[in-house]
Parts: structure tokens; C-alpha cells; sequence
């Protein structure tokens, strides 16, 4: 019960706390800085002409940024995670701001990643394809790579989640999963670079 | 584990740099003897980058439901009972 608790209150002020809040109850940890962070966005954004869905999309992309530099061990706080959420989404929307009125017919983009000026500058094409082999995946193969591999979270925690007897066979079962996933993008693979 | 499960734990081990990882010396010539390694290591390259995109989408969904079950929430439950009690044409 204490420790339910504890994870209701997770104590996001500094990064590492942020990130174990992150990585021992997902959910419950975004909704928090959701019902803390998105009420001053979505005003900044509708006083700017921005809509609610405006709002929505970019205070995502925040979450999204925040989420994979929190858990890659990559986040500076020098104020709190709503702070930080605001501020991003600032940027977010005067970036998005600009490009609309560059061009005023396209839609946001869907990845924030090239918005941020630590992130890559393009995914590689080859990715795309691999994404569609990695929707076609069972759904705990699908799972256990992605909470391995995007969410960063410890064997420890996947062999509880799925059920695994230890951390050798949730290691063992995820190289067998991404093997089953190498299979089957290969062939496209091997056939571009052959091209 | 089988040889085919090492190779792929050996080269992440090298691609995503963990403490386990060899040396760059000794895996540069693991590259010059093992004609395949290279190729194999690129490929698994783009495995986690489909993986990254993938738990990238994964997490806008879980953020669109959060968004909903904060936001997008039925009306009052006295209106939710007279619709069952009263349908009307949506």
C-alpha cells in the first residue's frame, strides 16, 4: 500500500526521480504532468490563435521530447517538469507558428524530433519499412522490444510484466524477437542495397 | 543461447555502447575477419530505429488516451441515464 503510494505522488522534481517515476508507472506519472502541465498550455496556444487541438498536438510533443530525454538520461531540469513542459511547447508552437506562416496549407508534422535542435536531422528511409514489420509482429514480441527498446525499462521489470521465470529468459525471449524481426525486414533490406 | 542470439547481443552490445561492449580496436578487427559483420551490424542498425519510431507512436496513443480520459469526458450522468431512458437521433 506504501508503495502504491509512493508511486501516486511520484517526486518528478529532478531528472532521476522523473525518470524512475517514468519507468516504474508510465501511465499514472504522464497523466500527472498532464493534469499539472496542459491547462497553461492550452492557454498560451488559444491566446495565440492556436486550437484546442493545436494545443493538444504540441503539449504531446513535449511529453514525447520530455519522455525519451528523461529515461535516455539526457534531461536538465532547472525548474519543474511542468516548467519545462510549458517551455518546450512555447517553442513547439512559435516554430509551428513560423512554418504556417511559410506554409499556411500543411499540417503539423508528426514527428517533433527535427523541431529539437539535439535531435537528427532526418530518420533514414529504411526505418519506415521497418516499422511496418514491426506492427506485424506479434503483439508480445511487439511489446517486449518496445518496452526494451523505446522505454527503456530494466529485464527486471519486462520478465515481471510478461511473465518470464527470470531476467536470462526475458533476455533470451527479446534477441528471439528481434531476431523473428530481422528475418523479415532483411529480405527488403539485402534488396536495397542491392539496388 | 544460440550462436544466431549471441551475434545479435554482440553487435548491440556495440551499437547501443553498453559496458560490455569491445573495445574499438578489437571490434574493428572482429569487422576486418568477419566479412558479414558489418552488414549485419547496419541492418540491426535499422532495427532500432524502427523500434525507436514504433514505441514513438506507441506513446502518442497512450498520451491521445490520457488526453481523452482528462478531457473528453461524457456529459453529466443524469444526461448519460435519459438517453438510455430516451434515445434520440445522434
Amino acid at each position: 500500500m506504501n508503495t502504491m503510494l509512493a508511486t501516486a505522488r511520484p517526486a518528478t522534481s529532478s531528472p532521476a526521480a522523473l525518470r524512475q517515476a517514468l519507468l516504474a508507472n508510465r501511465a499514472q506519472t504522464l497523466t500527472q504532468l498532464y493534469r499539472r502541465a496542459f491547462p497553461a498550455v492550452q492557454r498560451l496556444v488559444r491566446r495565440q490563435g492556436g486550437s484546442a487541438e493545436d494545443a493538444q498536438d504540441v503539449f504531446q510533443d513535449a511529453l514525447v521530447v520530455l519522455y525519451e530525454q528523461a529515461v535516455a538520461g539526457t534531461l536538465v531540469l532547472t525548474a519543474s517538469a511542468s516548467t519545462y513542459l510549458v517551455g518546450v511547447s512555447r517553442h513547439l508552437w512559435q516554430h509551428e507558428l513560423r512554418r504556417r506562416a511559410r506554409l499556411p496549407h500543411e499540417p503539423l508534422p508528426d514527428d517533433p524530433g527535427p523541431l529539437l535542435a539535439d535531435a537528427p536531422a532526418a530518420e533514414e528511409p529504411a526505418s519506415f519499412a521497418v516499422l511496418d514489420y514491426v506492427q506485424q509482429l506479434g503483439d508480445k514480441c511487439r511489446a517486449v522490444l518496445l518496452a526494451f527498446y523505446y522505454f527503456q525499462q530494466p529485464l527486471t521489470q519486462i520478465a515481471a510484466a510478461h511473465g518470464y521465470r527470470s531476467v536470462r529468459s526475458a533476455t533470451v525471449q527479446k534477441f528471439k524477437c528481434l531476431e523473428r524481426l530481422r528475418e523479415k525486414v532483411r529480405a527488403v533490406f539485402t534488396h536495397e542495397f542491392a539496388d | 543461447m544460440r550462436p544466431e542470439l549471441d551475434r545479435l547481443h554482440l553487435i548491440e552490445q556495440q551499437l547501443l555502447q553498453t559496458p560490455a561492449a569491445l573495445p574499438a580496436d578489437e571490434w574493428r578487427l572482429r569487422l576486418l575477419f568477419d566479412g558479414e559483420l558489418a552488414a549485419d551490424a547496419d541492418l540491426q542498425q535499422q532495427l532500432y530505429h524502427g523500434l525507436h519510431q514504433a514505441g514513438r507512436q506507441q506513446l502518442r496513443r497512450e498520451l491521445r488516451a490520457i488526453h481523452a480520459r482528462l478531457y473528453d469526458a461524457p456529459g453529466p450522468r443524469w444526461l448519460a441515464a435519459l438517453r438510455r431512458c430516451w434515445p434520440w437521433p445522434q
